[in-house]
């Protein structure tokens, strides 16, 4: 399952003028390709983010996930799209205070109806691969920022997802643990076999991904493109 | 409810100041129900606890017994309908003053030996004989005994006391029966020409309501329910009506504090509610979860303010305050407080359901 977007145009109001953030862009992530994506601040990255996660509608041009054409979907249609087919992993780990790490992940499958013991077994499945196997039951307050992300991470993959979308997920984090985060995402993510794409401002980063492109004006630049196999 | 109810068990602090309020106002809610329960027995317990189904006011007396004067010619046309029990009743307020000088509102319902009002078979027999009076046992706490002599002041009629019943009260004024013979020589001397108040009435509804069809024109009588006779008790509609007032503006206060502290605590919390529908929830999913958090702080604290209100309730029944706790309109009342938190929680739910997801991204880019 792919995703792919097909001249998408978005703008806000900018005062009296309107401001282009993305302008007609296209893109085509393949099912277990990691796409990054690299711009600077207010180039329009985290509204890649929101229109490719079904966050928000484009002005203009399609998003389709899995073959599915969401901007043909009413709402409802569209929240299900994502709710069934999008992770994203936000660039503060956006956890909610009061549940443990454990019930972070299971919540995914709250919201779909079906958290039943199999959904509990994975979730904890989840934790455990990205290494948290011992701080299941420990609130956002308890875990450090690396473990906060690993969470993110798992919640993100909970509804095994076709798209892993990845806002700047190492942006509270020094280097290092960036590092072994970006490792981690971009692991787990091809071995759910998701089209992702990770948004970052670090080239060291970006280079762990298959393909690397530029956003600048609203359009996609050519980089340095990159084959990992 | 999945993440509403961790919620509230994680950080049950956020929810103490609202949830004490609306205990309070709950509180507050039942003891008012206890006090116009009072008020009301406090009006008209005397009427209530008469055996009639029906009173006969002189017609333009709008149910109130000092305006109303009737004769036995009123009375004559429903001693012969069949099926209804009628007896003459007189009522009126007077001050009697005790053997060591102290002196009492009574309120005075002469009724005629024999009728179906007599309270009990032996205050009955009481008032067969001499003139004289049978007490609401309310008079025994102001000191007086049986055999003990009451002055009726501005007549100087001195009445032995026959003994004491459960009588009740009338305006907020304990009740005394004596003979209707006595009651009229007390108040009209030996002009009386067989006056009284009312007719008290006692028949199958329709029965009553079919003759009084008949005899009202003719007679100039008005025939009511003993409910709607409560109205022309002194003070009973400005009190009934000023209790509900208070009781709606407390629903109307509290559906504003619910509401408010609803839509406060959506906007602290508008960046998880915007999470949990980036994560696919739907807008029914999370109304659910927000309104039925709150709904579980207010019945909590409802049923609380409630309980506590029902304990303090049990200490005031004791003391000189017409207050009367009841399940049924106290548990009514806190419904209805309840019900009106939810109305508050609803007109704040579209800030719920119009948080945009996209906010879960914010702080980025």
């Amino acid at each position: 399952m792919s995703i792919r977007l097909e001249n998408v145009t978005v703008a806000v109001p900018d005062g009296a003028d309107r401001r282009v953030l993305l302008d007609g862009i296209d893109l085509e992530v393949a099912p277990g390709e990691t796409v990054a994506v690299t711009g600077a601040s207010g180039s329009g990255k985290s509204t890649l983010v929101a229109v490719a996660g079904l966050l928000r509608a484009p002005d203009a041009g399609r998003v389709v996930i899995g073959g599915v054409d969401a901007s043909a979907l009413k709402d409802r249609g569209r929240v299900r799209l994502r709710r069934d087919r999008v992770g994203i992993v936000y660039q503060s780990p956006n956890l909610l205070p009061a549940l443990t790490a454990r019930e972070q992940v299971e919540i995914v499958a709250h919201i779909r109806g079906d958290l039943g013991r199999a959904a509990r077994e994975r979730a904890v499945e989840l934790l455990t691969r990205v290494g948290l196997e011992d701080r299941l039951d420990a609130r956002p307050a308890e875990l450090s920022g690396g473990e906060r992300q690993r969470v993110g991470i798992a919640r993100a993959l909970m509804n095994e997802p076709s798209v892993v979308l990845a806002d700047e997920p190492t942006a509270s984090l020094d280097p290092e643990r960036g590092q072994a985060i970006i490792d981690l995402l971009v692991g787990e993510a091809r071995r759910a076999g998701a089209a992702t794409v990770v948004v970052t401002h670090d080239p060291e980063q970006a280079a762990r991904a298959d393909r690397r492109l530029h956003l600048r004006g609203g359009v996609f630049h050519a980089d340095h493109a990159q084959s990992r196999t | 409810m999945y993440l509403a109810l961790r919620e509230l068990r994680v950080a049950r602090g956020r929810f103490v100041l609202v949830g004490a309020v609306i205990g309070l106002v709950a509180m507050l809610t039942t003891m008012l129900s206890g006090l116009a329960n009072g008020l009301v027995d406090d009006g008209i317990s005397g009427l209530r606890r008469l055996p009639m189904t029906h009173l006969a006011f002189q017609d333009g007396a709008a149910e109130t017994f000092s305006r109303s004067m009737l004769n036995d010619a009123d009375l004559a046309p429903w001693q012969h309908v069949k099926g209804v029990e009628s007896s003459p009743l007189g009522v009126s307020f007077v001050n009697a003053r005790t053997d060591q000088g102290k002196t009492v509102d009574v309120a005075l319902f002469g009724v005629p030996a024999g009728s179906f009002l007599a309270p009990r078979p032996d205050a009955e027999a009481a008032l067969e004989g001499k003139p004289g009076l049978v007490l609401s046992h309310e008079f025994e706490e102001e000191g007086i005994r049986v055999g003990d002599e009451l002055t009726i002041v501005g007549v100087d009629e001195r009445l032995p006391v026959l003994g004491f019943t459960y009588a009740g009260s009338y305006g907020h004024v304990d009740i005394a029966f004596t003979g209707l013979e006595t009651w009229q020589q007390l108040l009209y001397g030996d002009n009386a020409k067989g006056r009284f108040s009312a007719i008290a009435l006692k028949g199958d509804p329709d029965v009553v309501a079919a003759a009084a069809q008949r005899i009202d024109p003719t007679s100039g009588t008005e025939v009511v329910t003993k409910e709607a006779a409560y109205a022309g008790s002194p003070g009973y509609a400005g009190e009934t009506q000023t209790m509900a007032m208070i009781r709606w503006f407390l629903l109307v206060i509290s559906a504003l504090i619910v509401g408010a502290f609803f839509v406060v605590w959506t906007m602290q919390r508008a960046r998880q509610i915007a999470l949990l529908k980036a994560l696919g929830a739907s807008r029914l999913y999370v109304a659910k979860d927000a309104v039925g958090q709150l709904s579980v702080v207010l019945l909590l604290a409802t049923a609380l303010g409630g309980l506590v209100a029902f304990g303090v309730g049990g200490l005031v029944e004791q003391t000189a305050v017409p207050f009367r706790l009841a399940a049924a309109p106290a548990f009514s009342a806190l419904g209805l407080l309840v019900a009106a938190g939810l109305l508050g929680c609803l007109a704040g739910i579209r800030r719920v359901v119009s948080v945009d997801p996209a906010m879960s991204l914010r702080g980025a880019d």
